[in-house]
């Protein structure tokens, strides 16, 4: 396995308040990893600042070898770093087919003259691709706001994979799911995962059982405990923070 | 193959050039001045909603950038008696390098602060044109009728005097604009600004700056609200401080929220309806702006997204 993704140091501090303190963080190509802890552990705040939606107070964040603390958000994007929200934000007055082709087109964009025309047969075909990996092949018209509430959460996932990512990062999946929609998305998560690496923040522990390789327990802005998941459920300061025992 | 209007928005829109370019053949003398006059207010009104309409940022500085094309294509004329070719060019450049200059500045404010600090700007513009009146002639303005050569093409001379020639130039604008904003709003450009407008922090989370595609639309937007302002000064041969004053600032909105936000073809049907309902306004009582208001509010009471984009919602989806 080759590393992927590393940060050293990373702290983020909001108003005096430590979010995140000096975390070193590494995730190995190919893993399913679950970020677990409580609410405010600052598992958001470490994911925002790999995606680059807020930017670190100190530390470094290293893709692929490549120093990208310095990168914004859309340039992590082009490299590979897709982050997809805890609440699901899509574009709720376009149809289905133009949220997923304004993620497609980003991969399609290369050169001047591409960001003034596109072949639409080609868009078309990834966008499709897109919507029928996660099992939404004709919803492509329907608006995307008149989607049911499961159905918004796997288009905005087709809108990161059209992004081509290597490393997904998925804030609460999972979260106002109904159970069989739970294990739908799980078996697409699974699926997924062949070519992309994971980075879940996760809730539901069934879940991060099933799936996960690897799980990092996160507690005030540290990292308390990291390894597979049974030995992370074995641990005794996870059951005492995270599950309470 | 997803969007099977393809064909059918081009045909539309090559059909309404048509019809106003089989217009001037038919209307009277009159209608033919107020068509041509229409025609080259819609572009500056096309120019607006690729701001308003696609990018989502209301500006109430555009005056600026109209009269910027306006100056540079009259006072070149006036004191260098450049061609009307090359002072068009001039007017069209320097109005691209006024809107890079208002984007790099203002598009860090967003929505309210956005359109105070736009105004800002174009009243400071407006002001210098009063204060500089030594080569403005500010208020009063000044004609370039004397110094302006006519057009040759193909060893024949049109004059801008002529109705017919002001009627076909704004035509051949307005076409090129007209198409330009089409294929503009199609293209991926036009779908990314789409996405700020819509929610610009998912846009940047799907890999685009949302401030380098906003100054691109600002950038376009300018560039073609000052070619309209430089024909303006070709075909009327006019150019004064009012052009610049905030009331050219606020016509572009009105013409846009009339026809439609967001629509290609709404800024021509605004800028037509308002030109129209203000004629007639005027030439039945003396208190025609109370009229005309009167108007606008019963439209926009039926059409609450604009005459097109009420078109859009209710008869025809395709529509861009």
């Amino acid at each position: 396995m080759t590393r992927l993704l590393e940060t050293t140091g990373l702290s983020k501090t909001f108003d005096g308040l430590e979010a995140v303190r000096r975390v070193d963080f590494r995730l190995e190509t190919g893993e399913i990893r679950a970020i677990i802890g409580p609410n405010g552990a600052g598992k958001t705040t470490l994911v925002s600042m790999i995606s680059g939606r807020i930017s670190p107070t100190s530390g470094r964040v290293l893709f692929k070898g490549k120093d990208v603390t310095g990168l914004r958000a859309w340039d992590r994007v082009a490299l590979g770093i897709v982050y997809t929200f805890q609440v699901t934000s899509i574009f709720k007055n376009l149809t289905v087919f133009e949220n997923v082709a304004l993620a497609a087109q980003r991969r399609l964009m290369t050169g001047a003259l591409s960001r003034l025309t596109l072949p639409q047969r080609t868009l078309a075909e990834h966008v499709q691709a897109a919507l029928a990996q996660v099992g939404l092949p004709d919803a492509g018209d329907r608006h995307a706001g008149s989607l049911p509430y499961g159905h918004q959460k796997l288009l905005e996932v087709a809108m990161a994979l059209a992004l081509k990512p290597e490393l997904l990062i998925l804030d609460e999946p999972t979260q106002g799911l109904a159970p069989e929609e739970i294990a739908a998305l799980s078996r697409l998560i699974r699926a997924l995962s062949r070519g992309v690496t994971m980075l879940l923040i996760e809730h539901n522990m069934a879940v991060v059982l099933e799936l996960a390789t690897k799980v990092t327990v996160m507690d005030k802005g540290d990292i308390l405990a990291e390894g597979t998941p049974s030995e992370v459920e074995a641990h005794p300061d996870v059951q005492k923070v995270y599950l309470g025992l | 193959m997803r969007r099977p209007g393809a064909r059918a928005v081009w045909a539309l829109h090559l059909a309404v050039i048509l019809l106003l370019l089989g217009l001037q053949v038919v209307v009277p003398p009159f209608h033919q001045i107020m068509l041509a006059r229409i025609m080259v207010l819609a572009v500056y009104a096309i120019g607006y909603n690729v701001l308003l309409g696609y990018a989502g940022l209301m500006s109430l500085g555009h005056a600026m950038l109209f009269a910027s094309g306006m100056y540079a294509t009259g006072l070149t004329i006036l004191y260098f008696g450049v061609g009307a070719g090359a002072a068009f060019g001039l007017g069209v450049l320097a109005s691209a390098v006024m809107a890079t200059a208002l984007g790099l500045v203002t598009l860090r404010a967003s929505r309210v602060s956005f359109l105070i600090v736009t105004m800002m700007f174009s009243q400071a513009f407006y002001l210098a044109t009063l204060y500089f009146n030594e080569i403005t002639m500010g208020d009063q303005g000044f004609i370039i009728s004397g110094q302006l050569a006519p057009l040759r093409a193909g060893g024949r001379e049109f004059a801008f005097s002529d109705p017919a020639v002001k009627y076909n130039l704004a035509l051949v604008v307005f076409a090129l604009c007209l198409m330009l904003s089409v294929w503009l709003t199609r293209s991926p450009i036009g779908r990314v600004l789409v996405g700020v407008r819509e929610n610009e922090e998912r846009t940047r989370l799907l890999g685009y700056n949302p401030l380098s595609y906003k100054l691109l639309a600002l950038i376009a937007s300018g560039t073609i609200a000052g070619a309209s302002g430089s024909l303006y000064t070709l075909m009327f041969s006019y150019v004064g401080s009012s052009f610049a004053s905030i009331l050219y600032s606020i016509y572009p909105l009105l013409w846009t929220l009339l026809g439609g936000t967001g629509t290609t073809l709404g800024p021509l049907l605004g800028t037509a309806l308002m030109t129209y309902v203000v004629d007639i306004a005027s030439g039945l009582t003396s208190s025609y702006l109370l009229l005309v208001g009167a108007t606008l509010l019963i439209l926009i009471m039926w059409f609450p997204a604009g005459v097109m984009g009420g078109i859009r919602t209710r008869w025809a989806r395709w529509l861009p």
